[in-house]
């Protein structure tokens, strides 16, 4: 019985431009400095333990030979050249191979091949593939103390795969496949090697022989496997170098004459390897090796490597159940390797939806986001955290300071293309700033909210100063020659050499990072839930508004109709009733008139009131001196009699606003001034604060400094003063602090239609006082910025 | 004076406090224009369409002018306006707005309409009876009426 592993090639041969690409076949002497181009699939050499046949596929005429024909088959190269495949086979096992090529499963490789050569009878297993028109037979004397069959296969299999399959976790699995890989090759010594992010390599399970040192834990850097190299591991799954000392074998002649180019051996068995790997393998003390692919989602994750310090010959049949092994573990590879870190998978996801309940529930993204500091930091496992809101920098935790984020983010903004995440391990690798402060954020995890809003959460991570056990010194060793080329070959030692790694962070699993995307899908989903939120208040709010407006209008009318019912009938009792009634009883009515009329002005505030915050505002371009002059000329006509003064020490400013409305204001806030002040000579002084004033800076402080600041104006007067506890209460409606006759009566509405008409303007009143000595009311608006 | 005699005046006016003080000047103005009144909107388009109890040509005469307020139960004063200025036989006589509003939308939107006067009713009973002298004097003495 014979096994299967056949490799037909002729038309779906992948992508051989790769190789093509990568390699430059002119080359002749191969360095580490070049060996990434070495065209290592057309060494036109194989190794010794086997005989190649190159066949044209068309009449079965070999081609090609292999030089070491003479010692395997007994023939010399030149006399099989152009010959019938069939005189050296005969029809029978030529037929077999043909069927082989044409996946018929009764003859599948490898072909048993018996040669008879005068009074020799030489076995082969016979290794068939075909590369466009040219048909390969690769004959390797069979190892008599090897004979797998199918049952045999079965059983050689079966218990390995077993034991794989109940590894719970990659360890495991890893661990299990080196023991058993080394039960079934009896190798000294079988290592699973993984390659990282940047493809260079790490010795993550071995099962070795006791006396030899473990290798377990070692790296290896990148360049100890060459790309083309990787290419081919990922499409000829295992490959084999029985001695490392051979003496490789040509072929003859040197060009295939079918295709006119040296023979690609790429699928080629004994395919020889090239000068530096071998020389790598006895530098290393390794005489025999074997490797075995392993893919995960079609790119090479890592190998199953195996060493002998002896020669060691692996019979093919043995070679399939390793390769069919690795075959398995790769399909292994991707479900252990997702249940990797279950643990702190789950733990991530619990942090996760407890944490976006969190901000669910806040009123503002910013404290619903900083309300838990330490979930936000162990959600995807980080030190510290910077969340930045447009201008406004939130720090919890082990960040660089403000100023240093700041300069950061014009940095990092533009890091993100058309990703919203962005990650490093090294961050002052890619922003050198970042040395500065290394040791607290060497990793950054920078998620983008809002790039118009300049919405991120960055989180970072601290250096962790790693020690790495490298295989031998992983800087190459250079050779500079006197005509100043460079040359770098193997190292020669693979003594443990450790180097110290810094300014470095561990590394965002993929879990910490899909946390991070999560959240922010989260965080768009409730942005998008609270604008819609919003817009459903602003509804209500406009309907509420509305019914305002029509309660006022009716309150008003309904309510004054009445009292003007009161108020007329109190004046016919005393037109009608004079006589009857006596002075006492006028008085009543009198006052009872009085009451109405005030109820009435109560009435009318209230509407005016309700009016102002509701007209559109009327914005345009108004010069305050214009607009103030015209206040004062009304009040002085209506102040005629008082002594008062009204000082302006510099020409106002021009403003966009509502006319009428800032009218009203001025007249408000300047009549107030004269009626509460008892004064021989009332002084109303009315301006406006430099940026540079105390009250401005103060006021000023908190805004972001490209923002349009506005104006504070004042209107300061030598009147009456407030009292300290009343300097809250007096923007309240109808508040009075005095009676009703006193200063000259009103409603109580006027500051609190002054403070309406600011608001309305987006601006702010205060008042700032000394009792008896006079008050000082500011208010803000804005120079040009139009708010409705 | 028998030419004023002939031009009734339509006081459209639900409060009878309202009315009340309205027909207390009229009468001390001493002027003898008959004066009906309407209570509410329903009954003034009644009355000036001659519908319902109002057939009678001579117990309803079409009034020479309109006293009318603009809250009313049911149809208000701005529907009877807007029905009048499209009636093409009443939209010639002159209505004067009678109102506790003072909202500058209600008086733009009755001058559109076409009205003659929009005066705000007073609380003052002396400022009443001054506006109420002035209007007659006005309507009644020195303007011709339709």
């Amino acid at each position: 019985m014979v096994l299967f592993v056949i490799i037909n090639m002729s038309s779906d041969s992948p992508a051989p431009e790769i190789l093509t690409a990568i390699t430059d076949r002119q080359l002749q002497d191969v360095d580490l400095n070049n060996c990434d181009r070495e065209p290592i699939h057309i060494p036109n050499l194989i190794q010794p333990h086997g005989v190649l046949l190159a066949v044209s596929a068309t009449e079965y005429q070999i081609k090609q030979v292999s030089l070491n024909t003479l010692e395997m088959l007994g023939t010399e190269p030149q006399e099989l050249l152009n010959t019938p495949l069939s005189e050296l086979l005969g029809e029978e096992q030529v037929n077999k191979i043909q069927q082989c090529l044409s996946q018929d499963f009764d003859n599948i490789n490898p072909l048993k091949i018996n040669i008879h050569r005068g009074d020799r009878d030489f076995i082969f297993d016979g290794i068939v593939h075909r590369i466009e028109e040219v048909v390969i037979l690769e004959l390797e004397p069979v190892q008599p103390t090897q004979v797998v069959d199918l049952f045999n296969f079965y059983h050689l299999v079966k218990s390995p795969i077993t034991r794989i399959h109940n590894t719970a976790t990659l360890d495991e699995l890893c661990q299990a496949i080196v023991k058993e890989i080394r039960q079934i090759t009896g190798f000294d010594r079988v290592m699973v090697y993984r390659f990282d992010e940047e493809e260079a390599g790490t010795v993550i399970a071995e099962a070795v022989k006791a006396e030899l040192e473990p290798f377990l834990g070692l790296h290896y850097p990148d360049t100890d496997i060459p790309k083309q190299a990787k290419y081919l591991y990922t499409i000829n799954l295992l490959r084999l170098i029985p001695d490392a000392t051979y003496e490789p074998v040509g072929l003859i002649p040197q060009f295939n004459p079918q295709t006119d180019k040296p023979l690609d051996l790429r699928y080629s068995a004994l395919r020889s390897v090239s000068p530096l790997h071998t020389e790598y393998l006895q530098n290393m003390g390794v005489s025999a090796s074997m490797s075995i692919s392993l893919i995960k989602n079609k790119r090479l994750w890592g190998l199953i490597a195996c060493h002998h310090n002896t020669p060691k010959q692996v019979s093919y049949e043995i070679r399939t159940v390793c390769e069919f092994i690795g075959q398995v573990i790769s399909f292994e590879l991707a479900a252990k390797e997702d249940n990797q870190d279950l643990d702190y998978k789950m733990n991530l996801k619990s942090i996760q939806s407890q944490f976006v309940k969190t901000i669910a529930q806040a009123e503002e993204l910013e404290i619903g986001l900083t309300q838990n500091p330490t979930q936000l930091l162990d959600l995807v496992g980080a030190g510290g955290v910077a969340l930045s809101f447009d201008e406004d920098i939130t720090l919890i935790g082990n960040t660089p300071d403000r100023a240093e984020i700041e300069r950061m983010l014009s940095w990092l903004e533009t890091q993100f293309d058309e990703k919203v995440l962005y990650e490093t391990t090294s961050l002052s690798q890619v922003y050198t700033p970042a040395e500065a402060y290394q040791e607290v954020a060497s990793g950054l995890l920078a998620l983008l909210i809002s790039r118009v809003q300049k919405t991120f959460i960055i989180w970072f991570r601290p250096e962790v100063v790693q020690i790495f056990d490298w295989g031998g010194n992983p800087h190459k060793p250079v050779e500079i020659y006197e005509d100043g080329t460079i040359r770098m070959s193997p190292r020669k030692s693979f003594a443990k050499w450790q180097e110290t790694v810094r300014a470095k962070s561990l590394s965002w699993k993929p879990c910490e990072v899909e946390a991070a995307l999560e959240l922010r899908s989260s965080i768009i989903g409730i942005v998008l839930r609270k604008a819609d939120e919003l817009s459903q208040l602003n509804k209500e709010l406009a309907r509420s508004n509305i019914e305002l407006d029509s309660f006022a209008y009716i309150a008003s009318h309904d309510l004054k109709e009445p009292l003007r019912g009161i108020y007329n009938y109190s004046s016919f009792l005393i037109e009608d009733y004079k006589e009857i009634l006596n002075e006492e009883g006028v008085s009543k009515l009198e006052t009872l008139m009085r009451l109405t009329h005030r109820m009435e002005d109560l009435i009318n505030s209230l509407l005016h009131y309700s009016r102002l915050g509701r007209a559109e505002l009327q914005m345009r371009p108004v010069d305050l001196n214009n607009l103030v002059t015209g206040v004062l000329d009304v009040l002085k006509v209506s102040a005629r009699d008082k002594q008062v003064e009204f000082e302006i020490p510099r020409t106002l400013p021009t403003i966009n606003c509502d006319r009428t409305q800032v009218s009203e204001l001025f007249t408000n806030l300047i009549s107030n001034g004269i009626k509460y002040n008892q004064k021989p000579i009332k002084i109303i002084e009315i301006g406006y604060l430099d940026f540079s004033d105390p009250i401005a800076q103060q006021k000023f402080k908190a805004r972001p400094h490209n923002a349009e600041l506005p104006i504070i104006f004042y209107i300061r007067d030598n009147g009456i003063g407030i009292r300290e506890k009343y300097l809250e209460s007096i923007f309240r409606i109808f508040k009075r602090l005095h009676g009703h006759n006193k200063y000259g009566g009103g409603t109580g509405a006027g500051l609190t239609i002054a403070k309406k008409i600011v608001e309305r303007h987006g601006g702010e009143i205060w008042v700032k006082s000394i009792y008896k000595e006079g008050s000082t009311f500011y208010f803000t608006l804005q120079r040009s910025v139009s708010i409705t | 004076m028998s030419q004023t005699q002939k031009h009734p005046l339509l006081i459209i006016e639900d409060s009878d406090e309202d009315f009340a003080a309205l027909a207390r000047m009229i009468t001390q103005a001493k002027i003898s224009n008959p004066v009906y009144r309407c209570e509410d909107g329903e009954e003034a388009l009644e009355f000036l369409h001659r519908e319902g109890e109002y057939e009678d040509v001579i117990l309803s005469p079409r009034p020479s002018l309109i006293i009318l307020d603009l809250n009313l139960p049911g149809t208000d004063g701005r529907e009877v306006l807007a029905e009048l200025k499209q009636d093409s036989q009443l939209k010639t006589i002159p209505v004067v707005i009678f109102t506790t509003s003072s909202n500058p939308k209600d008086i733009e939107v009755c001058y559109l309409q076409g009205v003659n006067g929009y005066i705000v009713k007073p609380m003052d009973t002396n400022r009443l009876r001054r506006l109420v002298q002035i209007f007659l004097d006005y309507w009644f003495e020195a303007v011709e009426l339709p």
